[in-house]
């Protein structure tokens, strides 16, 4: 069957009819990123923090720009040269719009990888620092040493220590329980392999024996998991579980787990242990739902007028109730009998304890010392020794980082609601105070960026003097004010060098030391060899319990980037997409060329219309994300 | 529609221009955003600086719209496709905004927590 008016206009509409329809896809599309963009629009204004403004450097996204523009040009006149019936030309300007979207995502890529590798902190006083994470090592006496890159920690560390991201936990555990629905397989394996080349086990205490959906036990004395089942001797157990899965028509071991004391940790053993669990809550939802069934009736029978919100408190899943018990054809208990308790942790001791590095990103919650707990987000527990030379659990572990930007905005944001001076409050914050252990390196940037400031402000009121009330009419913005940036780290260490006649904010040449935009390609370059002889960006370590957010630069760490990942991210899926489609064109489309070229010239239309509408989007995203 | 040989030879030129005024519109936002005596309102970014970019933004958008997708002449039935895709997307900005007419009234934010406690706020009268 011919499909209709892929060549020729429809008398209704005018239009061939492909075109008609990718109009309406782009009128839906349009709906679909002005949602979102009015979304960022809203957060934005409304943010009751300070929001991070030209937060990206510009020269990607401004090169990604020029090639999204190059390649609407080449896209049409592709088009054209398909309508001039050039099949040559038409092969070289899809090519190069193909190629266009390749580098396009390769900028896309190149930015992202940044982010992901840039780390940020928020501290307790709401100073936010942002910067690289050293790597860390376990040295031979389980201590932390660091180092900027991964080659020179791994030399201090003991050997065949791991170096790490210096933004970890450390912790000693006498005790680890993990959650046999929930243990995330990578961490326990991690956990096997730090505890390994620490030569430290991690084993049960205790005989245990967990069970599905064997029931002849369950809440009686006899059940192997209440204490008194645990004293009985482990032969005796084994053979009454044995016996209960004979009449289930198990094998033992089918249905239950028995592991005795002594058993080494491994995430096979765990997998187990999860089966078990789910088939013991299998058995119990359906001994609930049959108990709660029972229930409706007997109520039912008992309140037959009245309404079934006024019998509903009456008709409880009561776990004593006795039900008579009811086999399927296989002779599976399906109803009947009790409620049996399940396993849902699993408790390893670690012997001996030894110090164990826990992803920060990881943890559920800030690790706190006094708690003696660490807990992931797979519900697995780390837990410190009460007694005296037990494991002490949270070990010291600052964050060390090579700060390329401090950011002081919220804290000043702060004090200002709190109705005191945001410059006192700044410097008597952690980071300027003797608690740091690199204060006088700190104090020095924030002398300098006051300095700096200063002369922005004369010079602004220099040259543009002052309103009728008497007030400047420009001033330096909050962000000027309190965020100092790689740029400006970049110039003091620079305007410093010379230590015995650094140059000041206002002279001669200083302004010229500053690094334009266009250096930095896609952000701070701490492999730079000047910003490393320079030590521009400085060491900090922050310490553990001072740290109430850290994140690398992902949706986690602000409103901003969760709009920005999600909006570029759907961008970049339209490039990716639109390629396929051109790049169809390009390499499957010379048969339909020769049999009938005007059809091909509206196929390409309709993919150019798709590409110019991806261009159009970038248009908007770009000075939205990279230039306010 | 350019469909002659030689309306397309013309339309051509047009779509080098247009190319060539994008660029220079590109160059002229970064410039406005960066260089400090291009910087209207206030010292530094604000919201007559963003009205700035996103009207050099509108005019570049236009020109693809109009150029490229070939809005300047189009079939009646497109058009109609596009002012009700326009309508429905100021419909969703402002959907966005009702969410701020909300009449229920939150707590205070939780100490610590960062989240708005949906308990009541009984205010004192």
């Amino acid at each position: 069957m011919d499909i209709p008016y892929t060549v020729t206009a429809r008398k209704d509409t005018g239009l061939f009819n492909s075109k008609v329809g990718i109009w309406l896809f782009l009128a839906s599309e349009v709906m679909l990123f002005g949602g979102l963009f009015s979304g960022y629009v809203f957060l934005r204004i409304y943010a009751d923090y300070p929001w991070p403004e030209r937060a990206l450097p510009i020269v990607p996204g401004l090169i990604n720009t020029f090639v999204l523009i190059g390649s609407s040009v080449t896209v049409v006149f592709a088009w054209a040269a398909l309508k001039m019936r050039e099949w040559r030309k038409f092969q070289i300007y899809m090519g190069i719009t193909i190629a266009c979207a390749g580098l396009f995502m390769i900028l896309k890529g190149i930015e992202y990888k940044a982010k992901l590798e840039h780390q940020a902190v928020r501290m307790d006083d709401f100073a936010m620092i942002e910067g690289h994470a050293h790597y860390a090592v376990v040295d031979d006496d389980g201590n932390l040493a660091h180092s900027d890159t991964k080659l020179k920690a791994k030399k201090l560390g003991a050997s065949g220590a791991k170096p790490f991201k210096a933004n970890a936990i450390l912790f000693e555990p006498e005790t680890i329980d993990f959650s046999v629905a929930r243990a995330h397989g990578p961490w326990v394996e991690a956990l096997l392999e730090q505890a390994g080349k620490r030569k430290s086990k991690l084993v049960t205490t205790e005989n245990l024996f967990l069970y599905g959906n064997i029931e002849d036990y369950a809440g009686t004395e006899e059940d192997p998991l209440s204490t008194k089942g645990r004293e009985k001797a482990e032969s005796e157990l084994v053979a009454k579980y044995a016996k209960a899965e004979e009449k289930i028509g198990h094998e033992f071991g089918e249905s239950s787990l028995y592991i005795p004391s002594g058993t080494e940790l491994s995430y096979n053993l765990l997998k187990k242990a999860r089966e078990v669990y789910v088939s013991g809550r299998t058995h119990n939802a359906i001994v609930r739902t049959a108990i709660l069934k029972e229930n409706w009736k007997r109520v039912k029978a008992k309140m037959p007028d009245d309404k079934y919100w006024i019998q509903a408190p009456e008709a409880k899943i009561d776990a004593a109730t006795q039900l008579d018990e009811q086999f399927d054809a296989q002779g599976k208990c399906v109803a009947g009998s009790k409620v049996v308790s399940v396993v849902s942790t699993l408790s390893f001791a670690m012997d001996p304890p030894q110090p164990i590095v826990i992803n920060r990103g990881w943890v559920k919650r800030p690790v706190k010392a006094k708690e003696g707990k660490a807990e992931l987000r797979d519900d697995t527990s780390f837990n410190a020794g009460d007694g005296e030379g037990s494991a002490p659990g949270l070990l010291e572990s600052p964050l060390i980082l090579a700060v390329d930007a401090i950011d002081l905005r919220w804290m000043a944001q702060k004090a200002e609601e709190a109705g005191k001076d945001p410059a006192e409050v700044i410097e008597k914050s952690w980071l300027f105070s003797e608690e740091n252990k690199h204060h006088k390196k700190y104090q020095r940037i924030w002398d300098n960026h006051k300095e700096r400031i200063a002369v922005l402000e004369e010079n602004l009121l220099k040259d543009y003097g002052r309103d009728k009330e008497g007030n400047p009419k420009r001033v330096p913005t909050e962000t000027d004010r309190y965020r100092i940036t790689w740029q400006d780290l970049v110039h003091y260490a620079r305007a410093n060098q010379n230590e015995e006649r650094p140059l000041k904010a206002g002279e001669d040449g200083y302004d010229d030391l500053r690094p334009k935009f266009w250096n930095g390609f896609a952000g701070p370059n701490h492999k730079d060899e000047e910003i490393h002889k320079l030590h521009a960006f400085p060491e900090l370590e922050i310490p553990h319990q001072k740290v109430s957010l850290q994140s690398m630069f992902t949706p986690k760490w602000n409103t901003y980037y969760a709009v920005y990942f999600t909006i570029t991210g759907l961008h970049g899926l339209h490039v990716i997409g639109g390629a396929i489609v051109l790049g169809y064109y390009l390499f499957f489309s010379k048969g339909l060329y020769r049999r009938n070229p005007e059809w091909l010239a509206n196929r390409v239309e309709i993919g150019g219309l798709f590409w110019h509408f991806v261009d159009l989007v970038w248009i908007f995203l770009f000075p939205i994300l990279y230039l306010m | 529609m350019a469909d002659t040989p030689e309306a397309i030879q013309k339309a051509k030129k047009l779509y080098l221009l247009i190319g060539m005024a994008l660029f220079v519109f590109t160059v002229v936002t970064v410039a406005v955003a960066t260089v400090p005596w291009l910087d209207f309102g206030e010292h530094g970014f604000d919201s007559k600086d963003a009205v700035i970019g996103l009207l050099i933004a509108s005019c570049k958008a236009s020109l693809v719209a109009f150029i490229f997708m070939h809005l300047n002449h189009e079939r009646k039935t497109v058009y109609f496709v596009i002012l009700l895709s326009a309508v429905m997307g100021i419909v969703l900005v402002f959907l966005t905004g009702w969410a701020f007419t909300d009449p229920i009234e939150y707590g205070d934010t939780v100490e610590g927590d960062g989240f708005y406690n949906p308990v009541e706020k009984t205010v004192p009268e």
